[in-house]
C-alpha cells in the first residue's frame, strides 16, 4: 500500500510540472467546449427542453465532456505499450508489485492531477462565463463523484488490457487507436446518447462504454435516480470486475510469450 | 535549377524509404487505416443520426452539412499526409532531441528534408472517407451546376490544404521558442477543421470574429459552400466573399514562411 501511494504520488507530481502545457491544454479544451455548444445550441431550435435536458444542461454536458477527457485518459493512453516496446517491462515486472497495480497506482497520480487542472478548472470557467447546472443535493454530488471514479475504473481496465496488445505484436499502435476511437464514440463524448436513435443507445449499452462519460454526465445533470442509479453503479462494478479480469488473462498469457532483448 | 531537381529528387527517395517502412508491419498499418477512417465515418455518422431527430443544423440539411463535412476532412487529411513533418508536435520533438540540427548540417535543401521526414499513410484512410462523404453530398444534393461553381470545388480543396499547411508551419516554427504550449496550435488546426465542418452562422459572434477578421477560416469554406449550394448569406457580407479562399490561403501561407524565415535566424539550438 505504502509502494501504490509513492508511485501515486511521483505520477500526481510528474503532473503538476507541466505549467505551460496545463495551460494550453485548457484553452483547447475550452475552445472546443465552446464549438460543441455552439451546435447543441443550433440543433435545440430554441426548444426549451429535448430528451428531458434543457439548453443550460446540453452546454454543462460539453463543460463536463470536455473536463472529463483529461482525467478519463480514454482517447489516448499508450504507456504500457512503449514500456514494453522499450524494455523497461522487465525492470518493472521485477518489482514487489502486481503489475497491474503498478500502472494502476500511477494512473490514479496522472487522474487526480488531471482532475484538479483540467477537470475543476475547466467547470470553473464554464461557470464564470456560461448558465450551467450544479447537482442540487448532497447525495446527487456523492453518487456523481461514484459514478466519477467507477467511470474512471473501467477506463484504466480497458486501457491497460488494450495496451496489452503489444506482447502480442511489434506494432499494436493501430490495434490500440482502433479501440479508442470505439469508447470515443460509444461513450457519449461527441452527443448525449439520449439524443441518438434507440437502436444506436441499446447497441451502445452492450459495451462499457456508456458507463463512462454518458453515466457520469447523467448523474451530475440529475436525469437519473433511485434505481436507475443504482442500475448504473452496479452495471460499473460489473464492468470493472470483467475488464479486470480479462486483463488478468491477458497479461499471463502475454508475459509468457514476452522476450525482453538484451543489450 | 539542378539543384531544385535534385531537391525534389532527395524529397522523393525520403517519402519512398518512409512509406515502405510504414508498409512493413501489415497488420498494425491495416489496423492504423482502418482506425484513421473509422474516425472520419463515425464522426459524420453521429451527425446524421442526431439529424434524424433534429432534422437541421442551423438550417443545413445532413448533406449539405455533408457537403462541408467531406471537403473539411479530405482537404485536412491530404495536408496533414504532405505536411506531416511539419505537424507541430511530432516537428517540435525533433528540436527537443536534436535531429533538427542534424537536417540543418546536412548540404541538402532543408525544405525537402522536412517534408520528407515524415509522410504519414494512414492518413490516406481520412481523405478516402471523406471524399466519399463529399462525393455522397454532391451526389445527394440539387446543386444547380455552372462553370464557376465546378471551377471552385477544386479552388476551395487547394485552398484548404494550403491555408492549414500554412498553420502547421507557424505552428512548427513557435517550437523554436516553446515545446510545452504547443498544444494551443490544436486550437487552430484540429480546432478549425472541427469548427468548419459545421455552418459558420452557429458560433457565438467572438469566435466568428475571430475567424472572419484575424485568421480568415470563415472564406475558405463557408462561404463557397454558401454559393455552391445557393443558401443566403444570414451575416451579410458583400457579395465577393465566396471568392476569396485561394486569395486568403496564399496569404496564410505566405505568412508562415516568412515567420518561417524570421524563427530560423534566431534559432539555436537546445545543444543537449
Amino acid at each position: 500500500m505504502r509502494l501504490f501511494w509513492e508511485l501515486s504520488k511521483l505520477a500526481f507530481q510528474r503532473q503538476l510540472t507541466y505549467r505551460a502545457a496545463t495551460l494550453a491544454g485548457l484553452a483547447t479544451n475550452f475552445f472546443f467546449g465552446m464549438l460543441r455548444a455552439s451546435v447543441l445550441i443550433a440543433l435545440f431550435h430554441g426548444n426549451s427542453e429535448i430528451a428531458g435536458m434543457t439548453i443550460t444542461d446540453a452546454i454543462t454536458y460539453t463543460g463536463l465532456t470536455q473536463g472529463t477527457i483529461a482525467f478519463l485518459s480514454l482517447f489516448s493512453w499508450f504507456e504500457v505499450m512503449n514500456s514494453v516496446y522499450t524494455g523497461a517491462v522487465s525492470s518493472d515486472m521485477l518489482k514487489p508489485m502486481n503489475y497491474f497495480n503498478f500502472w494502476l497506482a500511477q494512473d490514479t497520480g496522472r487522474a487526480f492531477a488531471s482532475f484538479l487542472l483540467r477537470g475543476l478548472t475547466i467547470m470553473i470557467a464554464y461557470a464564470i462565463f456560461f448558465d450551467i447546472t450544479t447537482p442540487q443535493s448532497m447525495p446527487q454530488w456523492l453518487a456523481f463523484f461514484m459514478v466519477l471514479i467507477l467511470a474512471w475504473l473501467i477506463s484504466f481496465s480497458w486501457r491497460f488490457l488494450v495496451n496489452l496488445a503489444a506482447f502480442w505484436t511489434p506494432n499494436a499502435l493501430g490495434i490500440a487507436r482502433l479501440a479508442f476511437i470505439l469508447s470515443w464514440y460509444m461513450s457519449g463524448f461527441l452527443f448525449p446518447l439520449r439524443f441518438f436513435p434507440p437502436w444506436f443507445v441499446k447497441l451502445c449499452y452492450l459495451t462499457p462504454f456508456p458507463y463512462t462519460i454518458n453515466a457520469v454526465v447523467e448523474v451530475y445533470l440529475g436525469l437519473v435516480d433511485g434505481q436507475a442509479l443504482v442500475g448504473i453503479i452496479l452495471a460499473q462494478v460489473a464492468w470493472i470486475l470483467m475488464l479486470i479480469l480479462a486483463s488478468m488473462i491477458a497479461l499471463r498469457a502475454g508475459v509468457r510469450r514476452l522476450e525482453i532483448l538484451g543489450g | 535549377m539542378a539543384n531544385m531537381w535534385y531537391s525534389i529528387d532527395i524529397y522523393r527517395r525520403l517519402i519512398s524509404v518512409n512509406i515502405r517502412g510504414q508498409l512493413q508491419y501489415r497488420v498494425s498499418f491495416l489496423f492504423d487505416f482502418l482506425a484513421t477512417a473509422l474516425i472520419t465515418v463515425l464522426a459524420f455518422g453521429s451527425v446524421a443520426l442526431i439529424l434524424q431527430r433534429f432534422n437541421n443544423i442551423g438550417g443545413w440539411t445532413v448533406f449539405e452539412i455533408a457537403f462541408l463535412f467531406g471537403m473539411a476532412e479530405t482537404a485536412f487529411g491530404t495536408m496533414d499526409m504532405i505536411f506531416s513533418g511539419f505537424d507541430p508536435p511530432y516537428f517540435g520533438q525533433r528540436v527537443r532531441i536534436g535531429s533538427f540540427d542534424q537536417m540543418l548540417l546536412r548540404p541538402v535543401n532543408l525544405i525537402a528534408q522536412i517534408f520528407g521526414s515524415q509522410f504519414i499513410l494512414r492518413r490516406l484512410g481520412r481523405i478516402i472517407q471523406g471524399s466519399i462523404i463529399l462525393l455522397i453530398a454532391l451526389t445527394q444534393l440539387d446543386i444547380q451546376w455552372t462553370a464557376i461553381k465546378i471551377t471552385m470545388i477544386p479552388i476551395v480543396f487547394v485552398s484548404l490544404v494550403i491555408f492549414f499547411g500554412g498553420l502547421f508551419i507557424i505552428g512548427a516554427t513557435l517550437s523554436f521558442w516553446t515545446i510545452e504550449s504547443l498544444e494551443v496550435v490544436n486550437l487552430f488546426t484540429y480546432g478549425g477543421t472541427e469548427m468548419i465542418q459545421y455552418p459558420m452562422s452557429i458560433y457565438p459572434d467572438i469566435i466568428r470574429n475571430f475567424f472572419t477578421f484575424i485568421l480568415p477560416a470563415i472564406f475558405l469554406l463557408y462561404y463557397p459552400a454558401l454559393y455552391i449550394l445557393d443558401k443566403p448569406d444570414p451575416l451579410g457580407m458583400p457579395a465577393i466573399a465566396p471568392f476569396l479562399a485561394p486569395f486568403v490561403a496564399m496569404a496564410v501561407f505566405t505568412l508562415a514562411i516568412v515567420i518561417w524565415n524570421y524563427g530560423l535566424r534566431f534559432y539555436q539550438s537546445t545543444g543537449s
